[in-house]
């Protein structure tokens, strides 16, 4: 990842935009997927993943469901009703957010 | 490439070693890696050693080559440090307390504004009342019968289902469910103080404290019952 901190504050908007286009996902898939969307540029660790999955789980924004997969079980998440109205909210914030930092950074494209 | 029964058991045991003593914990972590040793061993080329190793270290869990021969890297790096674990653990922990806290207040205000539970409710303090003005001295015992009865249910599902033991989520469900009791204990030694010994207590104290205190004993019973029940079936399901 270019600069961790900067992606920081979005990693939980990016889980749920995720899983808003996904019925549902496990960890590693979500690792994987942002992997492959920003082609190698930002890359979720295992550290900072799990606290955020745990967290939104623990909202009541996400949901849980275990099935059994090539000999062990597989923990998937999905977004509850509030979860996805949250995701909507979130991903208003970060439009505005990057429509800020747009005219701060770059006025003319602003 | 998917990786063997014996593999996958392999990385179970070094999870144990590794001090990740809760299986609804380990269930979540045995998952990522087993996917991610498979992913490196088939997009990266490398071993299963060294795939390992390389996840192992991905979790925060430090690994100082230095001093270590070649032949005992994989061996010594996976055991030197379990610090990455220790901090997924922790963190997990903080979050269930905070989402069972959380399903207890939503659960409360629901039960609050149900027309059964109010009736129960009701019913009970009547009861209180009734021991109070016709048995006062068996106050203390009926009031710590309502009190207990978290510590009851616990040790009920604890010897009911193994499922029960080494779990996490059961762990923080207990917790929970302990703090009214907690706090029963806490005002119950603050009286202490002033009384020797329990008939001399005011009794009303005992009434009203297990009045008062029983709408969240009932949600805490409830939410007990519902870990429960999910713990189980993940269990059964890891067994079958």
């Amino acid at each position: 990842m270019s600069n961790s901190k900067l992606y920081k504050g979005s990693l939980n908007t990016i889980i749920l935009k995720l899983l808003n286009e996904h019925d549902k996902m496990y960890g590693y898939e979500i690792t994987q997927k942002v992997k492959a969307l920003t082609k190698g540029e930002l890359k979720i660790t295992e550290g900072a993943l799990y606290p955020a999955l745990h967290k939104l789980e623990a909202e009541g924004l996400l949901d849980v469901e275990v099935a059994k997969v090539d000999n062990r079980l597989r923990k998937y998440y999905k977004l509850t009703e509030t979860g996805t109205k949250e995701t909507v909210n979130k991903l208003e914030e970060l439009a505005d957010y990057i429509k800020t930092m747009q005219a701060l950074v770059n006025p003319k494209l602003a | 490439m998917k990786l063997t029964k014996q593999e996958i058991q392999f990385i179970d045991n070094y999870l144990i070693k590794n001090e990740v003593k809760f299986w609804d914990v380990r269930l979540e972590l045995l998952d990522h890696i087993v996917s991610a040793v498979e992913d490196k061993m088939t997009n990266e080329g490398i071993s299963f050693n060294e795939a390992l190793l390389d996840v192992h270290r991905g979790f925060g869990n430090q690994f100082i080559e230095f001093g270590v021969s070649k032949n005992k890297i994989f061996e010594k790096g996976l055991y030197q440090s379990n610090a990455g674990f220790k901090k997924f653990t922790r963190q997990k922990q903080k979050e269930l307390g905070r989402k069972y806290r959380k399903i207890t207040w939503k659960q409360l205000k629901i039960k609050l504004t149900s027309v059964k539970f109010l009736m129960e409710y009701i019913v009970l303090i009547l009861f209180f009342v009734f021991i109070y003005k016709y048995f006062p001295k068996a106050c203390f015992f009926t009031g710590l019968l309502v009190l207990v009865l978290p510590t009851f249910y616990s040790a009920y599902y604890y010897f009911k289902n193994k499922s029960t033991r080494k779990s996490l989520n059961f762990a923080m469900a207990t917790s929970s469910a302990m703090a009214v009791w907690s706090i029963y204990n806490l005002s119950f030694y603050i009286l202490k103080e002033n009384y020797d010994n329990v008939a001399d207590m005011p009794q009303i104290y005992f009434v009203v404290v297990a009045c008062l205190f029983y709408p969240m004993i009932r949600i805490n019973l409830e939410v007990y019952k519902k870990v429960y029940e999910e713990n189980k079936r993940t269990y059964n399901l890891k067994l079958s």
